[in-house]
Protein backbone atom coordinates (compact mmCIF):
# COMPACT_ATOMS: atom_id res chain seq x y z
CA UNK A 1 0.00 0.00 0.00
CA UNK A 2 1.34 3.64 -1.01
CA UNK A 3 2.71 5.54 1.34
CA UNK A 4 1.54 9.59 1.56
CA UNK A 5 2.92 12.26 3.24
CA UNK A 6 1.80 15.13 3.57
CA UNK A 7 3.94 16.74 5.14
CA UNK A 8 7.08 15.88 2.45
CA UNK A 9 4.41 15.98 0.09
CA UNK A 10 5.82 12.72 -1.01
CA UNK A 11 3.78 9.69 -2.55
CA UNK A 12 6.21 6.25 -2.16
CA UNK A 13 4.56 3.73 -3.95
CA UNK A 14 5.63 -0.22 -4.35
CA UNK A 15 6.06 -2.08 -7.64
CA UNK A 16 6.76 -6.10 -7.99
CA UNK A 17 8.29 -7.98 -10.97
CA UNK A 18 6.88 -11.21 -10.84
CA UNK A 19 6.98 -14.72 -12.82
CA UNK A 20 8.74 -17.75 -13.71
CA UNK A 21 12.53 -18.12 -12.58
CA UNK A 22 14.90 -17.14 -15.16
CA UNK A 23 11.88 -15.58 -17.37
CA UNK A 24 14.54 -12.06 -17.09
CA UNK A 25 12.72 -10.10 -14.11
CA UNK A 26 16.30 -9.26 -12.88
CA UNK A 27 17.19 -8.15 -16.45
CA UNK A 28 14.44 -5.85 -16.95
CA UNK A 29 15.91 -4.14 -13.47
CA UNK A 30 19.20 -4.19 -14.78
CA UNK A 31 18.01 -2.46 -18.23
CA UNK A 32 16.20 0.13 -16.08
CA UNK A 33 18.96 0.49 -13.70
CA UNK A 34 21.58 1.19 -16.90
CA UNK A 35 19.13 3.24 -19.09
CA UNK A 36 17.44 5.77 -16.58
CA UNK A 37 19.36 7.21 -14.87
CA UNK A 38 17.89 10.46 -14.28
CA UNK A 39 15.35 8.13 -12.63
CA UNK A 40 17.41 6.22 -10.50
CA UNK A 41 17.42 7.47 -7.23
CA UNK A 42 19.86 4.95 -5.54
CA UNK A 43 22.18 1.84 -5.87
CA UNK A 44 20.32 -1.22 -7.63
CA UNK A 45 20.57 -3.52 -4.50
CA UNK A 46 20.74 -7.71 -5.60
CA UNK A 47 21.71 -10.91 -3.93
CA UNK A 48 22.49 -13.66 -6.04
CA UNK A 49 22.79 -17.32 -5.61
CA UNK A 50 24.80 -19.97 -7.58
CA UNK A 51 23.92 -20.01 -11.30
CA UNK A 52 22.87 -16.18 -10.97
CA UNK A 53 19.80 -16.83 -9.77
CA UNK A 54 17.72 -14.18 -7.33
CA UNK A 55 17.76 -15.38 -3.99
CA UNK A 56 16.09 -12.81 -2.25
CA UNK A 57 15.07 -10.29 -3.99
CA UNK A 58 16.52 -7.14 -6.57
CA UNK A 59 15.46 -3.93 -5.11
CA UNK A 60 15.64 -0.56 -7.55
CA UNK A 61 14.76 3.02 -6.05
CA UNK A 62 13.04 5.42 -8.71
CA UNK A 63 11.89 8.90 -8.41
CA UNK A 64 9.69 10.29 -11.22
CA UNK A 65 9.22 13.55 -10.58
CA UNK A 66 6.54 15.60 -9.39
CA UNK A 67 2.82 15.24 -9.76
CA UNK A 68 0.79 17.93 -8.84
CA UNK A 69 3.41 19.14 -6.09
CA UNK A 70 3.76 15.60 -4.56
CA UNK A 71 7.00 13.30 -5.07
CA UNK A 72 6.82 10.11 -6.55
CA UNK A 73 9.08 7.54 -5.01
CA UNK A 74 8.69 4.31 -6.59
CA UNK A 75 10.59 1.54 -5.10
CA UNK A 76 10.95 -1.91 -7.81
CA UNK A 77 11.37 -5.01 -6.45
CA UNK A 78 11.37 -8.20 -8.24
CA UNK A 79 10.92 -11.66 -6.66
CA UNK A 80 12.44 -15.32 -6.76
CA UNK A 81 11.39 -16.82 -9.41
CA UNK A 82 12.05 -20.01 -8.12
CA UNK A 83 9.20 -22.35 -6.70
CA UNK A 84 11.40 -23.31 -3.29
CA UNK A 85 11.13 -19.76 -2.64
CA UNK A 86 7.10 -18.98 -2.62
CA UNK A 87 7.67 -17.77 0.96
CA UNK A 88 10.14 -15.17 -0.36
CA UNK A 89 7.99 -14.03 -2.70
CA UNK A 90 4.98 -13.46 -0.56
CA UNK A 91 7.04 -11.70 1.61
CA UNK A 92 8.47 -9.09 -1.02
CA UNK A 93 4.79 -8.60 -2.27
CA UNK A 94 3.47 -7.04 0.72
CA UNK A 95 2.33 -3.82 0.87
CA UNK A 96 2.78 -3.69 -3.18
CA UNK A 97 0.66 -1.16 -5.34
CA UNK A 98 1.37 -2.82 -9.10
CA UNK A 99 2.30 -5.88 -10.81
CA UNK A 100 4.44 -6.34 -13.53
CA UNK A 101 4.47 -10.17 -14.27
CA UNK A 102 7.13 -11.39 -16.87
CA UNK A 103 6.61 -14.20 -18.85
CA UNK A 104 8.69 -16.33 -20.46
CA UNK A 105 8.06 -16.42 -24.26
CA UNK A 106 10.21 -20.00 -24.97
CA UNK A 107 7.56 -22.86 -25.58
CA UNK A 108 9.22 -24.77 -23.31
CA UNK A 109 8.27 -22.39 -20.59
CA UNK A 110 4.89 -22.43 -21.28
CA UNK A 111 3.87 -24.42 -17.80
CA UNK A 112 6.18 -22.38 -15.72
CA UNK A 113 4.09 -19.43 -16.63
CA UNK A 114 0.88 -20.40 -15.91
CA UNK A 115 1.88 -21.58 -12.55
CA UNK A 116 3.73 -18.70 -11.70
CA UNK A 117 0.39 -16.87 -12.56
CA UNK A 118 -1.46 -18.93 -10.39
CA UNK A 119 1.14 -18.18 -7.89
CA UNK A 120 0.87 -14.89 -7.74
CA UNK A 121 -2.93 -14.95 -7.76
CA UNK A 122 -2.63 -17.00 -4.68
CA UNK A 123 -0.33 -15.20 -2.78
CA UNK A 124 -1.91 -11.48 -3.54
CA UNK A 125 -5.03 -13.51 -2.25
CA UNK A 126 -3.06 -14.00 1.39
CA UNK A 127 -2.88 -10.43 1.50
CA UNK A 128 -6.83 -10.03 0.56
CA UNK A 129 -6.03 -8.57 -3.10
CA UNK A 130 -8.07 -9.53 -5.99
CA UNK A 131 -6.06 -9.91 -9.00
CA UNK A 132 -8.16 -8.50 -11.61
CA UNK A 133 -8.20 -5.40 -9.40
CA UNK A 134 -4.62 -4.85 -9.16
CA UNK A 135 -3.07 -2.61 -11.68
CA UNK A 136 -1.62 -5.37 -13.21
CA UNK A 137 0.64 -5.61 -16.52
CA UNK A 138 1.61 -8.98 -18.17
CA UNK A 139 5.09 -8.53 -20.29
CA UNK A 140 6.34 -11.69 -22.63
CA UNK A 141 9.44 -11.36 -22.86
CA UNK A 142 12.71 -13.03 -24.80
CA UNK A 143 10.91 -12.01 -28.31
CA UNK A 144 14.62 -11.68 -29.56
CA UNK A 145 14.76 -15.68 -28.69
CA UNK A 146 13.62 -16.33 -32.26
CA UNK A 147 16.34 -15.16 -34.17
CA UNK A 148 18.20 -17.34 -32.42
CA UNK A 149 16.15 -20.51 -33.79
CA UNK A 150 14.26 -21.00 -30.72
CA UNK A 151 10.60 -21.85 -30.19
CA UNK A 152 9.06 -19.43 -29.30
CA UNK A 153 5.20 -19.57 -28.51
CA UNK A 154 3.12 -16.66 -30.29
CA UNK A 155 1.81 -13.90 -28.76
CA UNK A 156 -1.73 -14.71 -29.68
CA UNK A 157 -0.83 -17.94 -27.34
CA UNK A 158 0.51 -16.56 -24.60
CA UNK A 159 -2.15 -13.99 -24.23
CA UNK A 160 -4.35 -17.00 -24.61
CA UNK A 161 -2.70 -18.79 -21.69
CA UNK A 162 -1.70 -16.07 -19.24
CA UNK A 163 -4.76 -13.08 -20.54
CA UNK A 164 -8.03 -14.02 -21.65
CA UNK A 165 -9.44 -13.73 -18.37
CA UNK A 166 -7.13 -11.10 -17.05
CA UNK A 167 -7.16 -8.66 -19.84
CA UNK A 168 -4.83 -6.13 -18.78
CA UNK A 169 -2.05 -4.63 -20.74
CA UNK A 170 0.62 -6.29 -22.16
CA UNK A 171 3.55 -5.99 -24.23
CA UNK A 172 6.21 -7.88 -26.24
CA UNK A 173 9.70 -7.31 -25.00
CA UNK A 174 13.52 -8.70 -25.07
CA UNK A 175 14.81 -7.50 -21.60
CA UNK A 176 18.43 -8.46 -22.88
CA UNK A 177 18.02 -5.33 -25.58
CA UNK A 178 15.55 -3.15 -23.51
CA UNK A 179 12.66 -3.39 -26.13
CA UNK A 180 9.54 -3.24 -24.37
CA UNK A 181 10.82 -2.93 -20.80
CA UNK A 182 10.77 1.17 -20.32
CA UNK A 183 6.80 0.79 -21.84
CA UNK A 184 6.07 -2.00 -19.25
CA UNK A 185 6.94 0.22 -16.35
CA UNK A 186 5.65 3.16 -17.47
CA UNK A 187 2.39 1.64 -18.19
CA UNK A 188 2.24 0.10 -14.49
CA UNK A 189 3.24 3.17 -13.28
CA UNK A 190 0.38 5.02 -15.19
CA UNK A 191 -2.06 2.14 -13.82
CA UNK A 192 -0.89 2.35 -10.26
CA UNK A 193 -1.71 6.17 -9.98
CA UNK A 194 -4.80 6.77 -11.67
CA UNK A 195 -5.66 3.59 -9.29
CA UNK A 196 -4.56 5.73 -6.60
CA UNK A 197 -6.48 8.72 -7.85
CA UNK A 198 -9.54 6.32 -7.75
CA UNK A 199 -9.28 5.13 -4.32
CA UNK A 200 -9.19 8.54 -3.16
CA UNK A 201 -11.83 9.71 -5.00
CA UNK A 202 -13.85 6.86 -3.33
CA UNK A 203 -12.37 7.63 0.19
CA UNK B 1 14.53 -33.98 -41.70
CA UNK B 2 17.27 -36.16 -41.27
CA UNK B 3 18.52 -37.67 -38.40
CA UNK B 4 21.88 -35.58 -38.65
CA UNK B 5 19.83 -32.56 -38.83
CA UNK B 6 17.80 -33.48 -36.11
CA UNK B 7 20.66 -33.99 -33.77
CA UNK B 8 21.82 -30.60 -34.79
CA UNK B 9 18.85 -28.90 -34.04
CA UNK B 10 18.50 -30.74 -30.44
CA UNK B 11 21.83 -29.74 -29.58
CA UNK B 12 21.66 -26.23 -30.62
CA UNK B 13 18.65 -25.97 -28.48
CA UNK B 14 20.05 -27.15 -25.60
CA UNK B 15 23.42 -25.06 -25.81
CA UNK B 16 21.02 -22.06 -25.88
CA UNK B 17 19.21 -23.15 -23.39
CA UNK B 18 22.18 -23.72 -21.02
CA UNK B 19 22.78 -20.09 -21.72
CA UNK B 20 19.66 -19.15 -20.64
CA UNK B 21 20.02 -20.83 -17.34
CA UNK B 22 17.46 -23.43 -18.16
CA UNK B 23 19.53 -26.16 -16.86
CA UNK B 24 16.83 -28.72 -16.90
CA UNK B 25 15.19 -28.03 -20.44
CA UNK B 26 19.13 -27.90 -22.28
CA UNK B 27 19.20 -31.56 -19.99
CA UNK B 28 15.94 -33.04 -22.08
CA UNK B 29 16.94 -31.54 -25.22
CA UNK B 30 20.80 -33.34 -24.78
CA UNK B 31 18.80 -36.50 -23.85
CA UNK B 32 17.03 -36.14 -26.83
CA UNK B 33 19.74 -36.02 -29.07
CA UNK B 34 21.89 -38.70 -26.95
CA UNK B 35 18.75 -40.89 -27.21
CA UNK B 36 18.24 -40.59 -31.39
CA UNK B 37 21.90 -41.70 -32.09
CA UNK B 38 22.22 -44.65 -29.86
CA UNK B 39 18.87 -45.63 -31.80
CA UNK B 40 20.72 -45.43 -35.25
CA UNK B 41 22.60 -47.96 -36.15
CA UNK B 42 25.16 -45.99 -38.34
CA UNK B 43 25.69 -43.06 -35.71
CA UNK B 44 25.38 -45.25 -32.57
CA UNK B 45 29.26 -46.64 -33.26
CA UNK B 46 30.05 -42.67 -33.42
CA UNK B 47 31.55 -43.01 -29.92
CA UNK B 48 33.33 -39.30 -30.03
CA UNK B 49 29.56 -38.08 -30.55
CA UNK B 50 28.40 -39.92 -27.45
CA UNK B 51 31.22 -39.03 -25.27
CA UNK B 52 30.76 -35.16 -26.49
CA UNK B 53 26.89 -35.12 -24.91
CA UNK B 54 27.53 -37.11 -22.41
CA UNK B 55 30.37 -34.90 -21.05
CA UNK B 56 27.60 -32.04 -21.08
CA UNK B 57 25.02 -34.23 -19.45
CA UNK B 58 26.96 -34.73 -16.37
CA UNK B 59 28.57 -31.08 -16.38
CA UNK B 60 24.72 -29.78 -16.55
CA UNK B 61 23.93 -32.37 -13.26
CA UNK B 62 27.14 -31.00 -11.44
CA UNK B 63 25.26 -27.16 -12.29
CA UNK B 64 22.43 -28.81 -11.25
CA UNK B 65 23.46 -30.19 -8.07
CA UNK B 66 25.43 -27.16 -6.84
CA UNK B 67 21.85 -24.98 -7.31
CA UNK B 68 20.37 -27.67 -5.29
CA UNK B 69 22.72 -27.81 -2.49
CA UNK B 70 23.42 -23.66 -2.29
CA UNK B 71 22.19 -22.48 0.86
CA UNK B 72 18.71 -21.48 0.84
CA UNK B 73 19.03 -18.42 3.47
CA UNK B 74 22.52 -17.51 3.67
CA UNK B 75 23.50 -14.16 5.63
CA UNK B 76 24.06 -11.35 3.63
CA UNK B 77 25.13 -8.13 4.43
CA UNK B 78 24.08 -5.22 7.09
CA UNK B 79 22.85 -2.90 4.07
CA UNK B 80 20.69 -6.14 2.89
CA UNK B 81 19.15 -6.97 6.38
CA UNK B 82 18.23 -3.07 6.37
CA UNK B 83 16.54 -3.79 3.33
CA UNK B 84 14.47 -6.53 4.21
CA UNK B 85 13.55 -4.72 7.25
CA UNK B 86 12.49 -1.56 4.97
CA UNK B 87 10.99 -3.75 2.54
CA UNK B 88 8.42 -5.59 4.76
CA UNK B 89 7.06 -2.80 7.07
CA UNK B 90 6.11 -0.50 4.16
CA UNK B 91 2.58 -0.02 5.53
CA UNK B 92 1.20 3.29 6.61
CA UNK B 93 -1.09 1.87 9.07
CA UNK B 94 1.15 0.84 11.79
CA UNK B 95 2.91 2.63 14.49
CA UNK B 96 6.87 2.14 14.42
CA UNK B 97 7.09 -0.89 17.11
CA UNK B 98 4.86 -2.70 14.94
CA UNK B 99 6.90 -1.68 11.95
CA UNK B 100 10.31 -2.71 14.10
CA UNK B 101 8.65 -6.10 14.77
CA UNK B 102 8.10 -6.65 11.59
CA UNK B 103 11.04 -6.30 10.23
CA UNK B 104 12.70 -8.78 13.16
CA UNK B 105 10.11 -11.08 11.69
CA UNK B 106 11.32 -10.96 8.33
CA UNK B 107 14.91 -10.83 9.43
CA UNK B 108 14.51 -14.52 10.93
CA UNK B 109 11.95 -15.50 7.68
CA UNK B 110 14.94 -14.41 5.56
CA UNK B 111 17.29 -16.82 7.62
CA UNK B 112 19.03 -13.60 9.37
CA UNK B 113 19.02 -15.38 12.45
CA UNK B 114 21.83 -13.43 14.52
CA UNK B 115 20.65 -10.18 13.14
CA UNK B 116 16.80 -11.05 14.14
CA UNK B 117 17.76 -11.75 17.57
CA UNK B 118 19.61 -8.85 18.07
CA UNK B 119 16.74 -7.37 16.82
CA UNK B 120 14.11 -8.77 19.31
CA UNK B 121 16.33 -8.36 22.22
CA UNK B 122 15.90 -4.69 21.53
CA UNK B 123 12.36 -4.80 21.34
CA UNK B 124 12.02 -6.65 24.47
CA UNK B 125 12.66 -3.33 26.10
CA UNK B 126 9.36 -2.51 24.78
CA UNK B 127 6.55 -3.25 27.17
CA UNK B 128 3.96 -4.08 24.74
CA UNK B 129 6.36 -6.50 22.34
CA UNK B 130 8.13 -7.86 24.70
CA UNK B 131 6.45 -11.28 24.79
CA UNK B 132 6.12 -11.92 21.12
CA UNK B 133 9.92 -10.71 20.92
CA UNK B 134 10.75 -12.85 23.42
CA UNK B 135 8.88 -15.92 21.97
CA UNK B 136 10.28 -15.28 18.59
CA UNK B 137 14.10 -14.75 19.84
CA UNK B 138 13.60 -18.12 21.71
CA UNK B 139 12.39 -19.51 18.62
CA UNK B 140 15.63 -17.88 16.51
CA UNK B 141 18.30 -19.54 18.98
CA UNK B 142 16.19 -22.92 18.57
CA UNK B 143 16.79 -22.14 15.08
CA UNK B 144 20.47 -21.63 15.49
CA UNK B 145 20.30 -25.84 16.41
CA UNK B 146 21.05 -24.31 19.96
CA UNK B 147 18.46 -25.16 22.28
CA UNK B 148 21.15 -24.76 25.29
CA UNK B 149 21.35 -21.11 23.75
CA UNK B 150 17.18 -20.82 24.18
CA UNK B 151 17.20 -21.99 27.34
CA UNK B 152 20.24 -19.86 29.17
CA UNK B 153 18.55 -16.92 27.81
CA UNK B 154 14.83 -17.78 29.41
CA UNK B 155 17.05 -18.52 32.65
CA UNK B 156 18.47 -15.34 32.11
CA UNK B 157 15.72 -13.31 31.87
CA UNK B 158 14.34 -15.20 35.09
CA UNK B 159 16.54 -12.63 36.97
CA UNK B 160 15.76 -9.91 34.48
CA UNK B 161 13.05 -7.64 36.26
CA UNK B 162 11.25 -6.22 33.23
CA UNK B 163 9.81 -9.48 32.45
CA UNK B 164 6.49 -9.96 35.45
CA UNK B 165 6.35 -13.26 36.67
CA UNK B 166 3.24 -14.26 34.15
CA UNK B 167 5.15 -13.29 31.54
CA UNK B 168 8.18 -15.59 32.79
CA UNK B 169 5.49 -18.37 33.22
CA UNK B 170 4.45 -17.73 29.37
CA UNK B 171 7.74 -17.80 28.55
CA UNK B 172 8.51 -20.47 30.43
CA UNK B 173 5.42 -22.69 29.01
CA UNK B 174 6.05 -22.11 25.53
CA UNK B 175 9.74 -22.91 25.45
CA UNK B 176 9.25 -26.40 27.40
CA UNK B 177 6.21 -27.06 24.19
CA UNK B 178 8.91 -26.54 21.87
CA UNK B 179 11.87 -28.27 23.82
CA UNK B 180 9.02 -31.56 24.16
CA UNK B 181 8.27 -31.54 20.28
CA UNK B 182 12.15 -31.66 20.16
CA UNK B 183 12.07 -34.49 22.38
CA UNK B 184 13.50 -32.84 25.18
CA UNK B 185 11.23 -32.96 28.45
CA UNK B 186 13.37 -30.48 30.70
CA UNK B 187 11.74 -28.73 33.47
CA UNK B 188 12.76 -24.51 33.60
CA UNK B 189 13.27 -22.68 37.04
CA UNK B 190 10.62 -20.51 37.72
CA UNK B 191 10.37 -17.16 39.42
CA UNK B 192 8.66 -16.99 42.65
CA UNK B 193 6.45 -14.29 43.08
CA UNK B 194 7.61 -12.29 46.35
CA UNK B 195 4.78 -12.54 48.51
CA UNK B 196 3.79 -9.20 49.25
CA UNK B 197 3.48 -7.64 46.45
CA UNK B 198 1.17 -7.65 43.70
CA UNK B 199 1.99 -8.87 40.63
CA UNK B 200 2.21 -6.17 37.38
CA UNK B 201 0.20 -8.58 35.47
CA UNK B 202 -2.74 -8.35 38.04
CA UNK B 203 -3.54 -4.52 36.99
CA UNK B 204 -2.42 -4.04 33.85
CA UNK B 205 -5.15 -4.51 31.01
CA UNK B 206 -3.88 -6.93 28.45
CA UNK B 207 -1.13 -6.07 25.77
CA UNK B 208 -0.46 -6.82 22.27
CA UNK B 209 1.16 -10.30 23.65
CA UNK B 210 1.27 -12.56 20.99
CA UNK B 211 0.59 -16.38 20.63
CA UNK B 212 2.21 -16.95 17.67
CA UNK B 213 1.02 -20.62 17.32
CA UNK B 214 -1.88 -19.75 16.06
CA UNK B 215 -2.98 -20.16 12.19
CA UNK B 216 -3.38 -17.55 9.72
CA UNK B 217 -6.33 -15.95 9.58
CA UNK B 218 -7.97 -14.60 6.21
CA UNK B 219 -10.98 -13.81 7.26
CA UNK B 220 -14.18 -14.13 9.94
CA UNK B 221 -17.13 -14.41 9.67
CA UNK B 222 -19.39 -12.83 12.31
CA UNK B 223 -23.19 -12.44 13.32
CA UNK B 224 -23.56 -8.92 13.62
CA UNK B 225 -25.14 -8.43 16.93
CA UNK B 226 -26.08 -5.02 17.33
CA UNK B 227 -27.71 -2.86 15.01
CA UNK B 228 -30.39 -2.38 11.91
CA UNK B 229 -28.13 -5.90 10.80
CA UNK B 230 -28.50 -7.71 14.14
CA UNK B 231 -28.94 -11.25 13.65
CA UNK B 232 -27.27 -11.30 9.84
CA UNK B 233 -23.82 -12.80 9.49
CA UNK B 234 -21.36 -10.75 7.53
CA UNK B 235 -17.93 -11.90 6.65
CA UNK B 236 -14.53 -9.20 7.20
CA UNK B 237 -11.40 -10.00 5.35
CA UNK B 238 -8.73 -9.76 7.49
CA UNK B 239 -6.13 -6.92 6.40
CA UNK B 240 -3.27 -7.54 9.07
CA UNK B 241 -2.69 -10.45 11.69
CA UNK B 242 -0.51 -10.23 14.64
CA UNK B 243 -0.40 -13.46 16.55
CA UNK B 244 -3.98 -13.82 17.95
CA UNK B 245 -4.67 -10.06 17.25
CA UNK B 246 -6.43 -9.70 13.73
CA UNK B 247 -7.23 -6.20 11.47
CA UNK B 248 -10.37 -5.68 10.14
CA UNK B 249 -10.52 -2.57 7.62
CA UNK B 250 -14.25 -1.23 7.40
CA UNK B 251 -15.12 1.22 4.73
CA UNK B 252 -16.85 4.21 5.87
CA UNK B 253 -20.08 3.13 3.68
CA UNK B 254 -20.64 0.40 5.67
CA UNK B 255 -21.05 3.04 9.04
CA UNK B 256 -24.01 0.60 10.35
CA UNK B 257 -21.56 -2.15 10.55
CA UNK B 258 -18.63 0.15 12.05
CA UNK B 259 -21.23 1.20 14.82
CA UNK B 260 -21.61 -2.64 16.05
CA UNK B 261 -18.53 -2.69 17.35
CA UNK B 262 -17.26 -0.90 20.88
CA UNK B 263 -14.15 -1.57 21.95
CA UNK B 264 -14.54 -4.01 24.97
CA UNK B 265 -17.41 -6.28 23.42
CA UNK B 266 -16.99 -10.04 23.80
CA UNK B 267 -17.98 -11.13 20.37
CA UNK B 268 -19.17 -15.05 20.92
CA UNK B 269 -19.79 -17.70 17.51
CA UNK B 270 -17.22 -16.08 15.61
CA UNK B 271 -15.77 -18.34 12.10
CA UNK B 272 -12.10 -17.81 11.33
CA UNK B 273 -11.24 -19.32 8.61
CA UNK B 274 -7.60 -19.82 7.44
CA UNK B 275 -6.47 -20.97 3.83
CA UNK B 276 -6.93 -24.88 5.00
CA UNK B 277 -9.65 -25.00 7.78
CA UNK B 278 -12.80 -23.37 9.20
CA UNK B 279 -12.11 -22.82 12.61
CA UNK B 280 -14.89 -21.25 15.69
CA UNK B 281 -14.28 -19.19 18.52
CA UNK B 282 -14.67 -16.45 20.07
CA UNK B 283 -13.16 -12.31 20.12
CA UNK B 284 -12.84 -9.53 21.90
CA UNK B 285 -12.62 -5.69 20.40
CA UNK B 286 -9.52 -4.57 21.51
CA UNK B 287 -9.51 -1.24 19.34
CA UNK B 288 -11.64 0.31 16.91
CA UNK B 289 -9.79 3.62 15.25
CA UNK B 290 -10.47 5.91 12.38
CA UNK B 291 -7.89 5.94 9.55
CA UNK B 292 -6.54 9.47 9.47
CA UNK B 293 -4.39 9.69 6.48
CA UNK B 294 -3.82 7.72 3.49
CA UNK B 295 -5.74 6.20 0.78
CA UNK B 296 -7.89 4.62 3.85
CA UNK B 297 -9.11 7.67 5.15
CA UNK B 298 -11.84 7.66 7.01
CA UNK B 299 -12.03 4.51 6.96
CA UNK B 300 -12.11 2.29 10.11
CA UNK B 301 -9.99 -0.33 11.52
CA UNK B 302 -11.52 -2.71 13.79
CA UNK B 303 -8.37 -5.03 16.18
CA UNK B 304 -10.08 -7.77 17.50
CA UNK B 305 -8.49 -10.31 19.73
CA UNK B 306 -8.91 -13.72 18.50
CA UNK B 307 -10.02 -16.88 20.85
CA UNK B 308 -9.83 -20.19 19.11
CA UNK B 309 -12.12 -22.94 20.56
Amino acid sequence: MAIFNIKKKEIECKIVYYGPGRSGKTTNMEYLYKTYKKQVVGEMVSVDTEGDRTLFFDFLPMGLGQIKGFDIRVQVYTVPGQVQYSSTRKLVLKGVDGVIFVADSLAVRREKNMLSLKDLQHNLKEYGINILKIPLIMQHNKRDLAEQGLPLMSIEQMERDLNRQLKVPSFSASAITGDGVGATLKECLKLTLLSFKKQFKSG
Amino acid sequence: MNIAKKIKILLQEAELYHSQGLLNEAMEKYNNAKELIQSNEQLKTNQNLINGISKKILALKEDINKIEKAPKKPEISGKMQDLIKKMVSFSPDKNEDLKALDGAIALAKFGQIKRAISEFNELIKTDSLRIVAAKNMLRCHMALSSMDEAVAQYEQWTSDQRFSTIQLDKLRVFLENILKKEGVEKKLPKREPPKDSIDQDQVEGPDVEEDADIIDINSMGITIYRGPNKGQVVEFKVKFQLGNKVSLLIPIRDKDLIDVFKVGDIINDIQYYSAAALYRGSGTVTSVKEIKIGPLRGDYCVDIKILLK
